[in-house]
């Protein structure tokens, strides 16, 4: 489902964010990326979304080379991805409803078939009476399950979540922690979560990778993070 | 099917009216720069009609040597004339004619009545009188003809018809120049105007490939939305330059100084006024919207 072989990633002013990772990570999986501030998490995901080319190696997701995407064909790619930021990124002149549709209308979708499956996603994230407000209007981790409801809207094979909870209290994070766990487990998603907090991967023990200055320095099968905080 | 052209035009709507205060602003930088080319057309319009008009007013008038009175003579010597390229048209006044022209020039009648006993032996000469098609040809047609044999001598007003011409000229070509360069400038103000308001946007155009929405599928609600802002810009100047142009026409009475400078008529004129600055802001706001989101949809992969 995705693969990374012998990826190196510098930026034009010479930082080495990533070194030699190889990575394999199957349908149906659900995977914590760790690590600590500036050891190429968000490279990786960056790398995973086509917003940056790998400077060498091979980064595949469902058949595709990322790397090797045209400009226009991006946004082509993206449609089998869904990805949830730390910054939500809903359009915020749009309400609830219309950030969800939207993703839908991209792809074509015909509008009954919409209504119909943003209303299923909403209730999927509980929340069915919020179709009419902006974003401005919703709490942070409201807007983090819109977020997550339009990423997992066009049942998208791959589910990137880049510190989901970042911006939320321990019961909140909980909360999106089921919701993914939910989704992980209904609609088949694989899921990459990147994430640095502790209690939250340590409780819902999963797949973990752990990233230091560019390299993977774990991969641990039943998860937990104590084995390599320094 | 047809929510693909529905769609952007929905949503172009909502652009307009969910951004109100960034199309208000990009939409009065249409507002004045339409207002400058506006007068500038009408500047430059008028220009044109009265140099048409005192071009085919200037005449050349050709008096006839008294030894070539002789009809077939006469004759002669029109076709002479009429075969001369860029001769608009011959008129034969005869030498009576040109001595009541002559006295009527006078307005007392005791100057009058000195002239009265010359009408038996009358001085004057046979006269053609010739209209050119373009006031710069006058001279040299004028040459040509008095090469004619029986023409006594040609006059067309000399230098200072020349120098109006010319000066009419300069005035009429130095207005188009500065239009098209008003135009520019324009078109320049209204990107920039409309890239400012954009850039607000920028986050909103990296959402929307985010979420896998193509290139096209995003530039068509701006498009539809520098339509709507070039239009909305358009509606003040064309009421304005509309009725302040049947104002200035009805005031002056159609011309300025003198009948040679009449004014053109307001109707049809103001439509194609109206036409061509509605045209220019959808033109304009097209083409700024255009520049701005493509800059922004390169702005990240």
């Amino acid at each position: 489902m995705i693969e990374l072989t012998n990826v190196n990633k510098t930026y034009k002013n010479g930082v080495n964010a990533l070194h030699n990772v190889n990575l394999t990570i199957n349908q149906g999986e659900f995977v914590y990326i760790i690590g600590p501030t500036g050891s190429g998490k968000s490279t990786l995901i960056k790398l995973l979304d086509g917003e940056e080319i790998p400077s060498s190696g091979t980064v595949k997701v469902v058949g595709i080379n990322v790397g090797k995407l045209r400009h226009n064909k991006v946004p082509l790619y993206r449609r089998n991805i869904g990805v949830v930021f730390q910054d939500y990124r809903l359009l915020p002149k749009k309400t609830v409803f219309e950030n969800i549709s939207y993703a839908l209308e991209v792809i074509n979708m015909r509008k009954d078939a919409i209504r119909h499956r943003v209303r299923r996603v909403m209730n999927l994230v509980s929340l069915d009476d919020k179709g009419n407000s902006f974003p401005s209007e919703l709490s942070g981790g409201q807007q983090q399950r819109v977020a997550i409801a339009r990423a997992i809207a066009n049942r998208p094979k791959v589910l990137i979540a880049d510190e989901p909870t970042g911006n939320l209290d321990p019961a909140k994070s909980d909360e999106i922690m089921t919701l993914l766990e939910k989704i992980n487990r209904e609609e088949g998603t694989t899921i990459l979560m990147v994430t640095h907090d502790l209690t939250l991967v340590n409780k819902h023990r999963k797949r973990t990778i752990s990233l230091e200055n560019g390299h993977i320095v774990a991969d641990m099968e039943d998860g937990g993070y104590m084995q390599h905080v320094k | 099917m047809l929510s693909r052209i529905f769609r952007p035009i929905k949503e172009g709507f909502f652009g307009v009216g969910r951004h109100a205060a960034m199309s208000l602003s990009s939409a009065s930088a249409v507002t004045i720069t339409l207002f400058i080319i506006g007068i500038f057309l009408i500047f430059t319009a008028n220009v044109q009609s009265f140099t048409l008009n005192i071009e085919q007013s200037m005449e050349i008038s050709v008096l006839i040597d008294y030894d070539h009175e002789q009809q077939e003579q006469l004759d002669a010597i029109g076709l002479a004339i009429g075969n001369i390229d860029g001769v608009r048209s011959v008129n034969f006044s005869d030498k009576d004619q040109e001595f009541q022209y002559y006295i009527d020039s006078f307005e007392d009648e005791e100057e009058q009545a000195i002239f009265e006993p010359f009408r038996e032996d009358n001085p004057m000469h046979h006269a053609y009188y010739v209209e050119v098609y373009d006031g710069d040809n006058l001279e040299t047609i004028a040459n040509q003809i008095s090469q004619i044999e029986g023409v006594y001598e040609v006059n067309y007003g000399g230098e200072s018809s020349v120098t109006l011409v010319n000066v009419i000229n300069s005035v009429r070509n130095g207005g188009a120049i500065l239009a098209i360069a008003l135009s520019l400038l324009a078109v320049f103000l209204i990107q920039n105007t409309i890239k400012v308001t954009i850039l607000a946007r920028a986050d909103e155009i990296a959402i929307m490939r985010n979420v896998g929405a193509k290139n096209g599928f995003i530039r068509s609600p701006f498009l539809v939305e520098g339509i709507i802002i070039g239009i909305l810009g358009a509606i003040i100047p064309i009421l304005c330059m509309i009725f302040g142009y049947i104002y200035l026409y009805d005031a002056l009475g159609g011309v300025v100084i003198s009948n040679m400078f009449t004014l053109i008529a307001p109707h049809p004129f103001v439509l194609y006024l109206a036409l061509i600055l509605i045209g220019v802001g959808i033109v304009v706001g097209f083409i700024g919207s255009w520049l701005s989101v493509n800059k922004y949809l390169r702005w990240k992969r």
